[in-house]
């Protein structure tokens, strides 16, 4: 670690602690009862900050990171080192720094992560809306589709997906994982808004003629906001599992562009004398996963309208 | 109820012929063909066998027809990579992922609701808030990476269980005795107990929620203003209502676990249909690979029917609506 | 009685009742299991057609060469070999090899094993419909008829050196009587090839799908009596959990252990005893030397040997060892691996030379010149993909490391990992551009260098598609030399010129380590096969452990 990496690493920690808790003193402060709930529990707060920082690490990679990532410096001597001074998170069997890795490695991960997740939750809740607006035919052909989609456990169609096509670049990577994870966030906003049809400004703005498109972008998705937020939070989560198993079977990520799939692969061959390149990624697929979580309970007792009207 | 049972099945199966259609359209999709020179097969005798049965060289609706003739049959297909018969392959390797998905079901659901119930009666004091942390952190884990640790842990520093393989191939290559079934079940804690780790934690949470919610509502409140004691309230009321939730995500745990055992099954060596599948994909071998996405899939549609038969038959004020019963959706 | 006690006494009975239900314990003196450790599952074990080495080892306890080569690996001549199926043999002139058949030898069916057999085996292992990888050594035997029910007859070609070699190495011998109604055309699926009967030293019991095949003594072997009764090989997926069973004491076998570090690993388990041994396998970077799907025209990369030439000299052989296999692996001199009697660090090679690969790639008109920092010519950059099996960490470990290498002289490479059998698909029919290949050798240099590096090889063994009119004859003259000294001759002039053209880069040879358990006593591990002399190991009676003494 050089002294730059070092300060910009200690910057991240700091700019992320103080963002966090500024934004909570204020929300407990003059924030609304939403704001209130969403921090009520210290476990958000918490999420919230690793979330935090952990993507400043990944957005300022070049500065916290020493090393380039995919240099093998010298894969005699310098190979599978302990964590150390030199190393934060020590040297993995080809001599990279895991540190480095790690960091440009939270690019690739929380990148195909939130792309992934966007692409899910915008079809899913397309999907969903239409389903539940228009309803029968419609409804009953698009909830089909999404019953066979749920039928299908995932990773089959992944892993013939990506066997099939033998090589998938990043953004296709996200777009396969994307397509196949919409689903359940399509039946949860169709439930949604199978509620807020009746209510009454859907009920006026379609008598005043307004063309569906305009009602269901306009008035109706905005109110369905809640479960939307919460699925996109719990996607992301689950879109970086799944990359990481697909990167972890050897046909994700390709090497030797990191990513916190295939570092556990890669430290998989020497987990029993070198186990830290395996445990870093790990944890932090773990952390954020847990963040995510922590986030997205927070939003649904934040949004949770039952609590609003009480 | 008789209406919706048979409309109920009949949507499964079309769900289910929709899956095995849409995975015949993606092989057909892919580039190149198992049967050309240097993409699969080169063994001329097997590839005449395979234009023979399939019907290679025709238009794909006929393909397509064949093979769902051939699916009547009750024939699956045949494995180049393993020179038998695909449901040979299938009928050996899925009752062990069906002991693996058995014992993860189990071990999740005994732990996973232990831990909710408990956590929901003591709600929001000590023991929950570290129980709730405990738990949000284990379900976030990835389960291969967790199987890693496992292997780890009791392959290196406490050799407690065996760690790969179904059985002693020497002791007891099949389940003949006492001794034998307690052996299989020695070798299978660790992969079941990767599996059903996760799951337990996300058991736990969704039945502690599932569990708080049913107390807000208004009846709960009535038992308690009547002076009823604590626990009959709870065994009956919050348990019996939160129970029918459990029942649905019973019928949802399925995919999850197919999903799991893929991985789980290749780092403990578990003879398993994932593991099958994984060799398969990487092999080419499209007639296992569209064999065993059928399977999966029944697999899921069939639990989640009887999750639904299970729902109505538990609380027969749940309407009948065709998808209203699955909509309690899970994280 | 209180409830607790009711319970525990419930689960004692139980327990009780399983410890009863436990198999009858073996009392005779050739008790004894052993369990090996098997990196992925056979296909057949029909010796025409089984190309695993774990196919190969099992097949050494079931079916019987000729004769076998002796612990001196001496391949010349006949003097060194021991008798196997054959009790004894004379020349009947130069090109004649006159066989006796053991009278005593059986087939595990009961049939006696006859000449007809010898004959029949020849002519299936030379048939083109059975497509066997070893037919090309066997190409310099004219015919092998018979004279009489238990005298087989070789005739040769013509005078080498590894005659009596080629005559009784590469075939085991199979049963006619069982194997002539099965077409040609259909023995690689035959079901002879997953319920195999020989007239080994062992029989086949059981092949369990993906799980196990086990093995039981022939205790009426006319050879002797094979010391251990049971012979079991367990599959595993990869050689990481092979080796966690190993020192977990659930397996007592593992005839290779990698990586290094593995093997400190295994030096810590109390109850493995490590066995070290020359390595029959080499491994190398080959380059397709036709384009990429269509082999009648030259790759439009490696089809220039300067360029190959440049490649191989940017990479430092020793110190990529060094990091990978540390003391158990060496950079080979040439397409050979350590068991090979003409291994010669003095042979001249290409030197690692970076600075120099680059003038060379300059000159041949790579440069970048669109600043991406790959080089290009003609618009094409000099990128291309290799291709590495699933199942081998350590070459998946060493592309990438080449995969850095390259990336500094600005050549850029991905990396493909595919299953074993579409790397053999993709390889023998010419569809990739360079791939992470391995050769097992023979003891006889002749065989492994002419299948997989002269023209006779293309199409089969020779998927870099090497093909030098030179090379061949010094290899040709080599083989058919009289003399050792003659045969070193040539053979340094070969291995020179295959050196200099480059068709690969040829990696690291492998010394080998095989963890045994520490009960088995008289462990005889010959290089070229470990498991060829099995049935001399032995488990004393008073160092049996449990899987030792089950009946089975």
């Amino acid at each position: 670690m050089t002294f730059g990496s070092w300060l910009a690493l200690m910057v991240a920690l700091v700019l992320a602690y103080e963002a966090v808790r500024w934004l909570r003193q204020r929300a407990l402060r003059d924030g609304g009862g939403r704001w209130r709930r969403f921090f009520r529990h210290p476990t958000t707060a918490w999420g919230c900050g690793i979330l935090t920082f952990l993507v400043i690490i990944a957005i300022a990679a070049p500065l916290v990171a020493p090393l380039d990532p995919i240099v093998q410096p010298d894969p005699v001597g310098l190979k599978n080192l302990p964590p150390s001074w030199t190393f934060l998170m020590g040297t993995d069997v080809f001599s990279r720094d895991v540190w480095s890795r790690f960091a440009y490695g939270a690019r690739i991960s929380l990148g195909i992560g939130a792309l992934g997740a966007l692409i899910a939750v915008a079809l899913g809740s397309l999907v969903g809306a239409v389903a539940g607006y228009y309803r029968r035919w419609i409804d009953s052909l698009l909830m089909r589709i999404v019953d066979i989609g749920l039928a299908l456990p995932r990773i089959f169609i992944l892993l013939m997906a990506v066997a099939l096509w033998d090589r998938l670049p990043f953004a296709w990577l996200a777009l396969v994982i994307g397509l196949t994870s919409w689903f359940g966030t399509s039946r949860l906003v169709r439930a949604e808004v199978l509620g807020l049809r009746e209510r009454d400004f859907v009920v006026a703005a379609r008598a005043l003629g307004a063309p569906s498109g305009r009602v269901i972008f306009g008035h109706v998705l905005p109110n369905a906001a809640a479960p939307i937020i919460v699925s996109a939070a719990l996607s992301v989560g689950n879109v970086l599992l799944l990359e990481a198993s697909l990167s972890f079977l050897g046909i994700g990520v390709a090497p030797p562009t990191p990513s916190w799939g295939n570092m556990i692969a890669d430290g998989a061959l020497s987990m029993y004398g070198a186990p830290w390149t395996t445990l870093f990624a790990g944890l932090a697929i773990s952390l954020v996963v847990m963040s995510l979580n922590a986030v997205a309970d927070g939003l649904r007792d934040a949004l949770d309208p039952r609590e609003d009207a009480a | 109820m008789m209406a919706w049972l048979l409309r109920r099945l009949a949507a499964s199966v079309a769900i289910i012929v929709a899956v095995v259609t849409f995975v015949f359209v993606l092989i057909h999709l892919a580039p190149g063909k198992p049967c050309a020179v240097g993409e699969g097969i080169t063994d001329p005798e097997i590839c005449r066998q395979l234009v023979r049965q399939f019907g290679l060289d025709q238009p794909i609706l006929v393909q397509y027809w064949r093979y769902l003739v051939e699916l009547a049959h009750g024939n699956l297909g045949y494995s180049f990579a393993l020179h038998r018969p695909v449901r040979d392959a299938i009928a050996d390797t899925a009752p062990f992922t069906l002991q693996l998905a058995g014992a993860a079901l189990v071990f999740d659901f005994t732990l996973g609701l232990g831990l909710g119930i408990y956590q929901a009666l003591r709600a929001n004091r000590l023991p929950d808030i570290v129980l709730g942390n405990i738990t949000l952190f284990v379900y976030s884990l990835p389960t291969f990476w967790l199987a890693l640790l496992l292997l780890l842990l009791f392959g290196e520093k406490l050799p407690l269980f065996p760690v790969g393989g179904a059985s002693d191939p020497i002791l007891c290559p099949t389940v003949d005795s006492l001794y034998c079934l307690a052996d299989r079940i020695w070798h299978l804690v660790l992969p079941a107990a990767t599996l059903g780790l996760v799951g337990a934690a996300g058991t736990a949470r969704f039945q502690r929620s599932a569990m708080l919610e049913v107390a807000k509502q208004d009846f709960v409140r009535t038992a308690r203003a009547k002076g009823l004691p604590e626990r009959r309230i709870v065994l009956r009321h919050q348990l019996r209502n939160a129970l029918l939730s459990f029942i649905t995500r019973f019928g949802l745990t399925f995919p999850f676990l197919l999903t799991g055992a893929v991985l789980i099954e290749t780092i403990f060596a578990w003879p398993g249909m994932g593991r099958l599948t994984v060799d398969a994909i990487l092999q080419r071998d499209y007639a296992v690979v569209t064999a065993t996405a059928l399977i999966a899939s029944t697999m899921v549609v069939t639990g989640s029917l009887i999750a639904d038969i299970l729902l109505v038959l538990a609380d027969p004020r749940i309407r009948i609506h065709d998808d209203a019963v699955g909509d309690i959706v899970t994280a | 009685m209180p409830r607790r006690y009711e319970l525990l006494s419930i689960l004692l009975a139980v327990a009780a009742l399983g410890a009863c239900e436990r198999r009858q314990l073996c009392q005779a003196p050739d008790c004894g299991t052993l369990v090996d450790a098997a990196i992925g599952e056979p296909r057949t074990l029909l010796p025409t057609s089984a190309e695993e080495t774990t196919a190969q080892d099992i097949d050494e306890q079931l079916f019987l060469k000729l004769a076998d080569v002796g612990p001196s690996m001496n391949t010349v001549g006949d003097e060194d070999f021991q008798p196997l199926l054959a009790e004894k043999w004379e020349w009947d002139g130069p090109l004649t090899l006159v066989f006796h058949v053991d009278p005593r030898a059986r087939w595990h069916d009961g049939q006696k094993v006859s000449a007809v057999d010898v004959a029949f085996t020849f002519d299936a292992y030379t048939d083109s419909a059975v497509a066997s990888p070893f037919r090309a050594q066997l190409k310099r035997i004219a015919s092998v008829t018979v004279r009489d029910s238990l005298t087989a007859v070789f005739r040769f070609r013509e005078r080498y050196q590894e005659m009596f070699y080629d005559a009784v190495y590469h075939m085991r011998v199979l049963p006619a009587h069982l194997l002539r109604s099965v077409p040609r055309d259909q023995w690689k699926t035959a079901p002879f090839g997953r319920q195999p009967i020989g007239d080994g030293p062992y029989r086949f019991v059981s092949w369990q799908a993906r799980q196990a095949i086990e093995l039981r003594s022939d205790t009426t072997f006319f050879l002797g009596r094979p010391g251990i009764r049971r012979l079991i090989w367990r599959f595993t997926p990869d050689m990481g959990v092979a080796i966690t069973q190993l020192i977990a004491d659930q397996v007592d076998v593992r005839e290779q252990i990698l990586p290094p570090e593995a093997i400190e690993r295994v030096r810590t388990a109390p109850q493995v005893k490590l066995y070290p041994y020359r390595g029959t396998v080499y491994t190398y970077l080959g380059f397709n030397l036709r384009a990429n799907g269509d082999t009648t025209k030259p790759h439009p990369i490696f089809g220039d040997r300067e360029v190959r030439r440049a490649l191989t000299m940017a990479v430092d052989r020793a110190s990529l060892v060094k990091s990978t296999l540390g003391d158990i692996g060496k950079v080979p001199p040439g397409p050979m691996s350590s068991l090979l009697w003409i291994w010669d660090p003095e042979v001249r090679q290409l030197p690692s030379d970076t600075v120099q690969a680059v003038r060379i790639l300059n000159a041949r008109g790579w440069r970048d010149h669109d600043g991406d920092g790959v080089r290009d010519r003609d618009g094409q950059p000099l990128a291309f993909r290799i291709m590495v099996p699933s199942t081998s960490m350590l070459r998946r470990q060493y592309a990438q490391l080449l995969q850095e290498r390259f990336r500094l002289i600005g050549v850029h490479v991905e990396i493909d990992v595919v299953d074993g059998s579409v790397m053999q698909e993709r390889t023998t029919s010419g569809k990739y551009d360079a791939a992470m290949l391995s050769r097992q050798n023979n003891p006889s240099p002749g065989t492994g260098i002419a299948q997989s590096w002269t023209r006779a090889g293309i199409g089969g063994s020779n998927v870099t598609r090497y093909d030098n009119p030179e090379f061949d004859r010094l290899v040709d003259r080599a083989i058919s030399a009289m003399s050792r000294d003659q045969a070193k001759q040539y053979w340094r002039a070969a291995i020179e010129t295959i050196n200099a053209d480059a068709p690969g880069i040829f990696l690291y040879a492998l010394d080998n380590v095989a963890g045994i358990h520490q009960r088995v006593d008289n462990v005889q591990i010959r290089p070229d096969s470990w498991a060829a002399l099995l049935r001399t190991w032995r488990i004393p009676p008073d160092r049996q452990i449990d899987r030792d003494r089950v009946e089975p």
